[in-house]
């Protein structure tokens, strides 16, 4: 790859247990929450007061009045109102994508330190008014007399006070992430058992890092909840296997994708603190992890053959290339499970020939991993995805995995990958390396 | 607590009325409820952290010194008392789901230069150990105390720089902090009843005001604390109020004054 003058440090992380929507967090706002992930990031790691390079993060259902809201939970937190910050958003890759930016930054030496992540809640979700309605109330701010006003009022009807509701689903096809899911579930071949096995391991993991402490230092307490309310330790095979299909049941007995399966709605906030090693040191503070590069893809799941959540299938080769690794060089790989199928999927995708020589261009596939590194931890089906919360948990929760390990095969650095899959049809991954 | 209201103003007008404060010590435990901390939250302007809002646990110590001042063997009749200053003190950031034992007991009847004073006292414990404390200052026009003693009231400093901040303060703002903290007070709720107690207009509750101005210092204010006020002009609803905020040696000073300067609210922030 490139050379550049420096690799941004992961420092450390911090985010709020997730809850199920319309749960525990159900009155909290995206502003409430990524305050309060912020204040215990500042907390944890000393910083009240400190002016940081920068602050991005993002939501992905966003208020209009939450137009500034990175800069407003900067306002409103310990950290020195000359902090600036700003909101980006790509959907599921929002996390990941903040990352990048305040990594790239510190890389070229224009900041020294900042906070990356994001928030989303679907409890409280924006609700906009009727589209029709709203036409008309755009018109009548915008008349001059008295008489067009009336006018435009005469053109109200009963119908319009019906609310727009934000849906899951994407604007171009109308279908929703699981109904997409499930069409390239089926595609690939991607068994129940496989999906179930899947998820019950997400269980399994991160209840397991749970109970060894591995989460004390990244998750905060929050409104009374101290781990994430979707997480099934006893979760299982057996279990799972009781659940009727809710996506792709066009597909009659071969429907795969069902609630134990796919993630649920979930609320919640995570962020994760980058800097230069020279700041991590001068603020005594532990360099977890370097960012080593990243790569963001996209794919036309419109129109031509690849699935909406398939594009990091062509952004890891891309990525592997630049940095001349194979997909066997890492020690562990974090992907984020949208729904077993998609993780599934996305493996057969990268051990078939076919596909890597006809769609992604290359003379062999990329092969296959081994699954005991996979998701260690437990992922998003045990945790639950606020959608751009996601990569914020993952970058604070691998780059501790690293640091942990700290040498991998031949006594390299540790080295980890992590793979996000975002709404239309883009997909955001990542290098991590042990410091 | 409308009830309360009523019973008070019946006491108020039977002769027979205690010359001195009861020994009376009220008791409530009690976990907040999210539901109730996220209301207060954005009445006042407060996000819902991780901590209770400092200004929070009088809400919950309000309804037992309402008890306390309705009771006929409390020297002074609760309808007209008037709020004139408050103080708090916050020990350490209380989490939302911790179990709070509220204790609060009326000490200081005093004179004060308009009539008499007496201040309720709340404390607030977690497992016997004090978390906060708060004191409120009512005033009760033209009543007597029983001794000579003169009543204190805080010495808050003058703020009056450039507005922080520009408040539309609308006119349902009593109802709903009423809803929020109990205090249904007929002075706040509608310009009907307030103007039988002699206002033009329905005010503001001072404690509305104290916990706006505090919300608006979010991030600033020091986990262990005191946040004292003095009510000064009543703020009439609906209207435009400015907040001024100084940074102050260890904390903050505040105003809360109208667009013509007349000033309803000072108060300090000090770091403990």
């Amino acid at each position: 790859m490139p050379s550049t003058p420096r690799r941004a440090a992961v420092i450390g992380g911090n985010r709020i247990p997730f809850a199920r929507a319309n749960g525990r967090y159900a009155r909290a706002s995206n502003l409430d929450m990524l305050t309060t992930t912020l204040d215990g990031l500042v907390a944890r790691h000393g910083l009240a007061g400190e002016r940081l390079g920068e602050v991005v993060a993002g939501a992905v259902l966003k208020h209009s009045r939450d137009f500034n809201l990175t800069r407003e939970a900067v306002l409103g937190s310990r950290l020195a109102p000359s902090t600036p910050a700003y909101d980006v958003q790509q959907a599921c890759g929002t996390g990941l994508e903040a990352a990048i930016l305040v990594a790239n930054k510190i890389a070229l030496g224009q900041i020294e330190s900042g906070v990356a992540g994001g928030v989303d809640t679907a409890s409280d979700a924006p609700i906009a008014v009727n589209e029709d309605l709203r036409r008309v109330l755009v018109a009548i701010n915008g008349a001059r007399t008295v008489q067009q006003r009336v006018k435009l009022l005469a053109k109200l009807r009963p119908g319009q006070i019906v609310p727009d509701i934000p849906r899951n689903s994407e604007p171009r096809t109308g279908l929703s992430m699981g109904e997409h899911a499930a069409i390239t579930a089926k595609e690939w071949g991607v068994s129940r058992e496989a999906q179930d096995e899947l998820a019950a391991a997400s269980h399994r993991n991160l209840a397991a890092a749970y109970e060894r402490g591995f989460l004390d230092d990244l998750v905060t307490p929050y409104l009374g909840l101290t781990r994430d309310d979707n997480l099934r330790p006893d979760s299982s095979v057996e279990k799972l296997a009781k659940l009727k299909p809710v996506f792709g049941t066009q597909f009659g007995d071969d429907a795969t994708m069902t609630a134990g399966n796919s993630t649920p709605l979930t609320d919640g906030a995570a962020l994760a603190l980058l800097g230069s090693d020279e700041w991590a040191a001068a603020h005594k503070l532990p360099v977890l992890a370097h960012f080593v590069d990243a790569e963001t893809a996209a794919v036309d799941y419109v129109h031509g053959r690849d699935g909406l959540l398939t594009a990091p299938v062509y952004a890891v080769p891309r990525l592997l290339e630049r940095n001349g690794l194979t997909l066997q060089d890492f020690d562990f790989y974090e992907i984020h499970e949208a729904f077993a199928s998609t993780v599934l999927a996305t493996l057969k995708a990268w051990e078939d020939v076919e596909f890597a020589k006809d769609r992604l261009g290359l003379d062999a596939p990329l092969g296959p991993i081994d699954r005991s590194r996979l998701n260690v931890t437990g992922s998003s089906l045990a945790a639950g995805h606020p959608f751009a919360a996601t990569g914020g948990r993952i970058v604070a929760t691998l780059a501790k995995l690293l640091h942990e390990k700290g040498t991998g095969e031949g006594g390299r650095k540790a080295r980890g990958l992590i793979s996000i899959c975002a709404a239309g049809g883009q997909g955001v991954v990542a290098i991590l390396e042990a410091a | 607590m409308i009830g309360l209201y009523a019973k008070a103003a019946v006491a108020a007008v039977l002769p027979g009325r205690a010359r001195s404060l009861p020994d009376t010590v009220l008791e409530r435990s009690v976990t907040p409820e999210v539901g109730h901390l996220a209301d207060y939250a954005r009445v006042c302007g407060f996000p819902l952290g991780d901590a209770l809002p400092l200004t929070y646990p009088h809400v919950l110590a309000f309804p037992l010194q309402v008890e306390l001042m309705a009771g006929r063997s409390f020297p002074l009749p609760l309808p007209g008392l008037v709020h004139v200053a408050n103080r708090i003190r916050v020990h350490r950031a209380i989490a939302p789901d911790e179990r709070l034992e509220v204790r609060v007991r009326a000490e200081r009847f005093a004179a004060h230069p308009r009539g008499a004073q007496v201040d309720l006292v709340a404390e607030v414990s977690v497992d016997g150990v004090r978390v906060w404390d708060g004191r409120s200052t009512y005033l009760a026009r033209g009543a007597q105390a029983p001794t000579g003693l003169a009543g204190e009231l805080p010495d808050l400093p003058e703020v009056d720089g450039p507005a922080a901040a520009v408040w539309q303060v609308p006119a349902d703002t009593g109802r709903r902090y009423a809803a929020v903290s109990g205090d249904v007070n007929p002075i706040h709720l509608n310009p009907v009843t307030a103007r039988a107690f002699g206002f033009p207009r329905a005010i503001a509750h001072g404690m509305w005001s104290a916990a706006r101005a505090l919300a608006a210092l979010q991030g600033r204010v020091p986990e262990a604390a005191t946040y004292e006020v003095g009510f000064r002009k009543p703020l009439l609803l609906p209207s435009t109020a400015e907040l001024v905020t100084e940074q102050a040696k260890e904390g903050w000073d505040l105003a809360v004054r109208g667009r013509k300067g007349a000033v309803h609210l000072s108060g300090t922030v000090r770091r403990v």
